[in-house]
Parts: C-alpha cells; sequence; structure tokens
C-alpha cells in the first residue's frame, strides 16, 4: 500500500526522500534557477491552476471595483496585462501599499498629503490621548485594555460602532465617533487618511464604503500589512451579507446599528484576527497544502470529483487549515481569500461537528454580490477531515448532502479512506528532513498554483510568542520585499538569533530561516539544495493535478 | 433521489441564544455541551431515527440559526416542515416576542405545519422561582389560541427533552395514518412497515 511505502521511507532514510523511489520523475527540471517561467516552478500545477489568475481575475470580481475607495488615485495605475499571478492575488494590498508607502508621482502632493495626514499629532501623545481616553470613566479595566498589542475596529460611516476586537462596542462609541471625524475631517479636504504613526503605534484606516476600519498596532508589520489585514476584516463581514446588502441596509438608513446583523459572528472575527497572526496563509496570500503521498491524494481528488452535482461549484476537503483536495468547476477560480474565509469559518466554531450544516456564504472575491450555500460536515465526529460543499442552490441541501456520501462510499470502496486517514496521522515534515544542518524552518510558495508549503515549526521555536516571532521576520521580509516603491528580489537579513534569506522570483517565492551561526555563502548554497529537495518532493507537497467537474 | 431518508421535516425556530441547538444535542446526542455560547452557522441538520408504537419513524431536524442575519433564509428551512418546535427562553420575555413573531410565519406560510412551543432552560427555574419571565398559564392560553402543545424543557437536566421529541414524532405518526387512509398516499414506500407494506405496495 502506497501509505505504508511512505511511512517506512521516512523511518529508513531520516533525511531522504519522501517519495517512494519509484514515484521519482525525470521529466521536471532538477536544478530550478531564478529564471525559472511561471508555471515550471515546484509546486507548479501540472493542469492549470486552482485559484484565480491574471485572466480570470477581473471578470470574477467585477462588483468588486465598485467599493475600491472611490477617490483613490492610484487604483488604475499599473497595466492590467502586466500584472502578474501574484500581483493580481494581493491586488487590493498593493494598491493600498501605493496609498500608504509609494513614492507618488507628484512628490510635492505626497509630503503635503503626509503633512495633513499626521498635523492632527501634534502634539502627538495629546491626541492619541484623547482618541483613547474617552472611555477611561467607562471601562474599569483601562490600563490593560491599552496594553494589548493590536486592537481593531470597525465602524459605519455614521460613526456607529459595528465591531471592536477587545472590550464592549458601546464604551467605544465616543472613541469611534472621533475615528470617524478624523476620517470626515479630511475628507472634506479631498483627502484621506491613511495612518498616523505616534509613540511606538501605528493607527491604520481603510476606507471600504459604507464602513471603515481602523487598527491601533504596537507590532512590527508594516501599514501595508495591517491595511490587508483590515482588508480580510472587511471581507469577512461581506462574506456573512454580500456587498449589496451592505450597501442596501446603510442606503435605507444611514445610521442603522449593523451589529444586530452581525450578532454571533464576533467570534468569527475574533478569530480571523487571531489566525493572521499566526498563520502563514495570509501573509502569503496562498493555502497551505496537507503534505501526502501523491497516489492518495490523486484516488482522493478523483472520488471527489465523481460525486457531483449539477449546482456544485466547489469542493473542498481540508484538515485543521490545510488543503487536502479541491475540485472546481470548469472555468471557476476559486480566490486564496475566499479560501481563507472558509478556513476561517471552519475553525472559528465546533458547531459544524453536530451534524451537516448548511449556510449562505458570499465569496466576496468571487462574487460580492450573491450566496452560495455551503455543505460544511466533517466527515467523521472524531477526524479532522471536514468537507465543504458549495453550491449554487439553496434548495439543494439533500443533493448536496448525497455527494458527501457518495464521496465516502467511494473512498471506502477503494481503500482510500484508511490511507487518507492514515496520512493525517503521520506527522508533519520536518526541515531536518531536508538534510541541511543550519535549516530551521523555511516557506515555499509557488506563485502559478496558489499553494505553499512550510514543515512545521521546530525547535528553538517552541512557545507561542516563538512562533508569532518567526512569522514576525517572515512579515518583515515580505513587506520589503514587496514594498511597492522599492521591490526586493533577494534578501540576507543577520539577525542576532537567526539569519533569513528571502528570494523573490516572479514564479516562487521563499522564505528561509537558518541558524545564526550560518554565513551567507551557506546560505546560498542550502537555497539551493532546498530547491532541489522541493522539487524532489513537490508531488507529496503540493496539488499537482487539481480536478474539475 | 435523495440518500437521506427522511420521514417528517422538524424544524427548530427561535431567538438566538434561546437553546434551540443545546435541545438537539440532548435529544440526539444525549448530552449537554458546557463551555462558552456558540452560535449556529445557518442552520445544521440532523437525522435521527425513533419508533412509535412499534413503527420506525425518521425525524430531519432542522436546526436554524437565531441571529437576525439568516432570517431571509428561514423559509428554506420551514418550507414543507411537518413540525416546527418554536423556543423562548423561560427567563427571558423579549425571546417569547420572538417566539410569536415565528408562529405567525407559520400561520401564514405552513398551514400544515404543527406548532410545539417550548420554554426552554427551565432549570435555572429550579435554582429561583424569582428568574421566570414568562407565565405558564399565559402561554398556555396562548398555545390553545393558535392550537399548539406547549413544553417547558430543559437541556441541562433533560426534562420533558424526548417527551416533546416523542409527541413530535407520534402527532406525525398519527397524521400521517389518517392521511393515508383518506387519501392513499403513498408514504410508506420510505417507511418498510410490514403493515402498511401490504397495503400500500403497488
Amino acid at each position: 500500500m502506497a501509505a505504508d511505502v511512505y511511512k517506512q521511507k521516512n523511518e529508513d532514510v531520516p533525511n531522504g526522500s519522501l517519495v517512494p523511489p519509484d514515484r521519482q520523475h525525470a521529466e521536471r527540471s532538477e536544478s530550478p534557477t531564478p529564471g525559472l517561467a511561471q508555471g515550471t516552478e515546484p509546486g507548479a500545477g501540472q493542469e492549470g491552476a486552482m485559484f484565480v489568475h491574471a485572466k480570470s481575475y477581473e471578470d470574477l470580481t467585477g462588483a468588486d471595483n465598485q467599493d475600491v475607495i472611490p477617490r483613490s488615485p492610484y487604483q488604475t495605475e499599473g497595466a492590467q496585462d502586466e500584472l502578474t499571478k501574484m500581483e493580481e492575488i494581493s491586488k487590493d494590498f498593493s494598491e493600498l501599499s501605493t496609498q500608504l508607502t509609494g513614492i507618488a508621482l507628484d512628490l510635492e502632493e505626497e509630503i503635503r498629503q503626509n503633512e495633513e495626514d499626521k498635523l492632527d499629532l501634534s502634539p502627538q501623545a495629546s491626541r492619541r490621548d484623547s482618541v483613547l481616553s474617552g472611555e477611561e470613566e467607562e471601562d474599569v479595566t483601562m490600563e490593560t485594555w491599552r496594553m494589548h498589542q493590536k486592537h481593531v475596529f470597525v465602524l459605519s460611516e455614521a460613526g456607529k460602532p459595528v465591531y471592536s476586537r477587545y472590550g464592549s462596542e458601546e464604551a467605544l462609541s465616543s472613541t469611534m465617533g472621533v475615528m470617524m471625524a478624523l476620517v470626515s475631517f479630511l475628507e472634506a479636504e479631498k483627502n484621506a487618511i491613511r495612518s498616523i504613526h505616534a509613540d511606538g503605534y501605528k493607527v491604520v484606516f481603510v476606507r471600504r464604503s459604507p464602513l471603515v476600519l481602523v487598527a491601533v498596532a504596537k507590532t512590527r508589520q508594516s501599514e501595508q500589512e495591517i491595511a490587508q489585514e483590515l482588508l480580510y476584516i472587511y471581507y469577512q463581514i461581506v462574506s456573512l451579507l454580500t456587498w449589496t446588502q451592505l450597501n442596501r441596509i446603510f442606503q435605507q438608513k444611514q445610521n442603522y446599528d449593523l451589529r444586530r446583523l452581525l450578532a454571533g459572528s464576533e467570534r468569527i472575527t475574533n478569530n480571523l484576527i487571531d489566525l493572521m497572526a499566526r498563520d502563514p496563509s495570509f501573509l502569503m496570500g496562498a493555502a497551505r497544502c496537507l503534505p501526502m503521498p501523491a497516489g492518495i491524494r490523486d484516488a482522493v481528488s478523483s472520488c471527489l470529483q465523481q460525486a457531483k452535482a449539477k449546482s456544485l461549484v466547489f469542493a473542498i476537503l481540508l484538515s485543521k487549515n490545510q488543503l487536502v483536495s479541491l475540485v472546481r468547476k470548469k472555468d471557476q477560480f476559486l480566490h486564496p481569500i475566499d479560501l481563507h474565509l472558509l478556513f476561517n469559518l471552519i475553525s472559528s466554531s465546533s458547531s459544524f461537528r453536530e451534524g451537516e450544516a448548511w449556510t449562505p456564504i458570499c465569496l466576496p472575491k468571487f462574487n460580492s454580490s450573491g450566496f452560495f450555500h455551503a455543505h460544511i460536515s466533517y466527515l467523521e465526529q472524531n477526524t479532522d477531515l471536514c468537507l465543504v460543499l458549495i453550491s449554487t442552490d439553496r434548495e439543494d441541501f439533500f443533493t448536496v448532502s448525497d455527494c458527501k456520501r457518495k464521496f465516502q462510499e467511494r473512498l471506502k470502496k477503494r481503500g482510500v479512506y484508511h490511507a487518507l486517514l492514515e496520512a493525517l496521522h503521520t506527522p508533519f515534515y520536518s526541515a531536518s528532513q531536508v538534510g541541511i544542518p543550519e535549516l530551521r524552518h523555511f516557506i515555499y510558495k509557488s506563485k502559478s498554483s496558489g499553494l505553499f508549503t512550510s514543515p512545521e515549526i521546530d525547535v528553538p521555536y517552541i512557545t507561542e510568542e516563538e512562533k508569532e516571532r518567526l512569522l514576525g521576520l517572515y512579515q518583515y521580509l515580505h513587506s520589503r520585499a514587496h514594498n511597492s516603491s522599492r521591490p526586493l528580489h533577494n534578501i540576507y537579513y543577520t539577525g542576532p538569533n537567526e539569519n533569513l534569506l528571502a528570494w523573490v522570483t516572479s514564479a516562487f517565492e521563499l522564505y528561509v530561516c537558518f541558524s545564526p551561526l550560518g554565513t551567507k555563502a551557506t546560505a546560498l548554497t542550502a537555497v539551493n539544495k532546498l530547491m532541489k529537495w522541493i522539487r524532489k518532493e513537490e508531488d507529496q507537497l503540493f496539488i499537482l493535478s487539481p480536478q474539475t467537474y | 433521489m435523495s440518500g437521506q431518508r427522511v420521514d417528517a421535516k422538524v424544524v427548530m425556530l427561535g431567538k438566538e441564544y434561546v437553546g434551540k441547538t443545546s435541545l438537539v444535542e440532548r435529544y440526539v446526542h444525549n448530552r449537554f455541551l458546557v463551555g462558552p455560547y456558540q452560535n449556529t452557522i445557518g442552520a445544521a441538520f440532523v437525522a435521527k431515527v425513533m419508533s412509535v408504537g412499534g413503527q420506525t419513524v425518521t425525524l430531519g431536524i432542522w436546526d436554524t440559526a437565531g441571529s437576525e442575519r439568516y432570517e431571509a433564509m428561514s423559509r428554506i428551512y420551514y418550507r414543507g416542515a411537518k413540525a416546527a418546535i418554536v423556543c423562548y427562553d423561560l427567563t427571558d420575555s423579549s425571546s417569547f416576542q420572538r417566539a410569536k413573531f415565528w408562529v405567525n410565519e407559520l400561520q401564514n406560510f405552513e398551514e400544515n405545519c404543527r406548532i410545539y412551543l417550548c420554554g426552554t432552560k427551565s432549570d435555572l427555574l429550579d435554582e429561583d422561582r424569582r428568574k421566570r419571565e414568562i407565565d405558564f398559564h399565559d402561554v398556555q392560553d396562548y398555545a390553545d389560541e393558535i392550537k399548539a402543545e406547549l413544553f417547558e424543557t430543559s437541556s441541562k437536566t433533560g426534562q420533558n427533552v424526548d417527551e416533546l421529541f416523542q409527541r413530535v414524532a407520534e402527532d406525525y405518526v398519527s397524521t400521517a395514518f389518517e392521511m393515508s387512509e383518506e387519501k392513499g398516499l403513498d408514504l410508506n414506500q420510505k417507511n418498510p412497515n410490514t403493515y402498511f407494506y401490504s397495503c400500500c405496495h403497488h
């Protein structure tokens, strides 16, 4: 059995291949070079990608254009046809980054703008105090409340609180009023506030009419990344209501209290914010694959593909926020952001374990004006394998539920189910398997497939703080590499506790963490070796042959 | 067509946090989960096989989300339902107002759906009588008026929970029996009961 071979191999050769020898393949390039074309890098799908690519993106998100900040002079910047996939995926974010950190075409205007953005800050501290002090009397836990690393607020354009990560929204209504006042004050001048930097804090504003999202962060993230997180929260809200409904509500009643409609969703939003601090998927704008023998994955995918129904658009099998298999309707592509929102929804609620859930859900990047209907269930109560079937027809519950049953029957009939469970129980791979002594951890993303792989975070990053610190370092490298005014392709970063290397090409992105004792020269040799290893293992680490209906 | 063999569709309705999911949990899995409140997302479907007077009945229970966000969707969950369990929290009078809203909905759109009023969290009253915000007799009068059954349950202790669902199933069976006698409906293709099988099989 494939699974046995896989396991045995692992035990015999600790630093060796994850692939059974007969599955080694010669047809793909052994030694990837920076000149590697998109679509041939390790992890690139052999039969096309599962996620949106440059051409399909605009078609799929047509409605989304409406919610771009109307006043932005940069929104049309960049020739659309020249955008690479990565840029497409992070289109929103790069737009923002242009606004946040870009060197404007008109330097003078930029400077003036900056002055306006910041003029409210003098004297810096007192202004921020007044922003935060409104509820000093109302909130007894004021000091601890203020100590939080990152606050997130969502408010309506009427200044009404919609969400606060910490503390009750009622108690914060005056604070939110001040936030809205800041936004409006600058808008009256035909300008827009983007961020305030003061006293180690970054206050980042994202305007997505009819909502305003604000983060107050002490983290090392760039404004660009904080704004990206705020956008995710915005999309999270849209996924519950649709963009159309959200707008209709506020058109009818400007001072509507949106919390009525969002009741109970705070947990989903909280989970999203926590997840973004822990899971590199969001930073990478890609989905993480659960490593498993290619034979098993292909068999699972074909079982999933055969259990089809007319109204089914996507079928997603996942385990703990990692992708096992994804089947999509031909010509329909899922956006990584939509997939992340689904993953977040599932991980934020244990209630999906209690039977079959059938819920309306909007995938904002696919179509922000309508609902899909998602059938969400775990294959068995005590496994982490969760199946999401996305249908266009809300009346189709029993048909879709039947697809799940057929899928499970087929898995068992083909003898794959057991192998699948075994693959889940096999521990995640570790960086030591690559056979590079100074290698501690890495993240490798294939741009054309929208997938990334990453080993388990090992010693010395054991505690949660250490793990988040490592992710913070990756975040830092990522923001440097993707800085819109000065993007970098190669970064070597020497820190007190580790050395890191980032390598960004048009085909892939690689972030590597080495022990602090290595040198730049050894790191370069190691990266070549690592790339060869990833190429060798790619059919375990990635989904190379995605299925369509 | 469908792999799930369901005889009667039962829908749980009511304001959020009244304990619809807990009621289903207690009935289907006979457990009460302690922990932070988790609101239902959309709706959850569970099928439960039970026996009524020697006959097997499968209840397909739709546990809907109480959040207003899903209100527009609620019709797909109660459409064609044989029974609706409309829940309210005995310690929260606003939840009873919401229950009345659901009763109106059902009366307007699902005439043939039997209504069961269910006051939840009765164990809280055992601890402190003064917590009761909804008088039993008032609700009984209301129930008579709308021809509904009334139960007061506790998912924590299990009090009255099985009785409620048993009643739902019994009422379904007796109605189904009447209907099959009157109109000769072939209900039993899904319901391999020997007695009916012989008379309705063709």
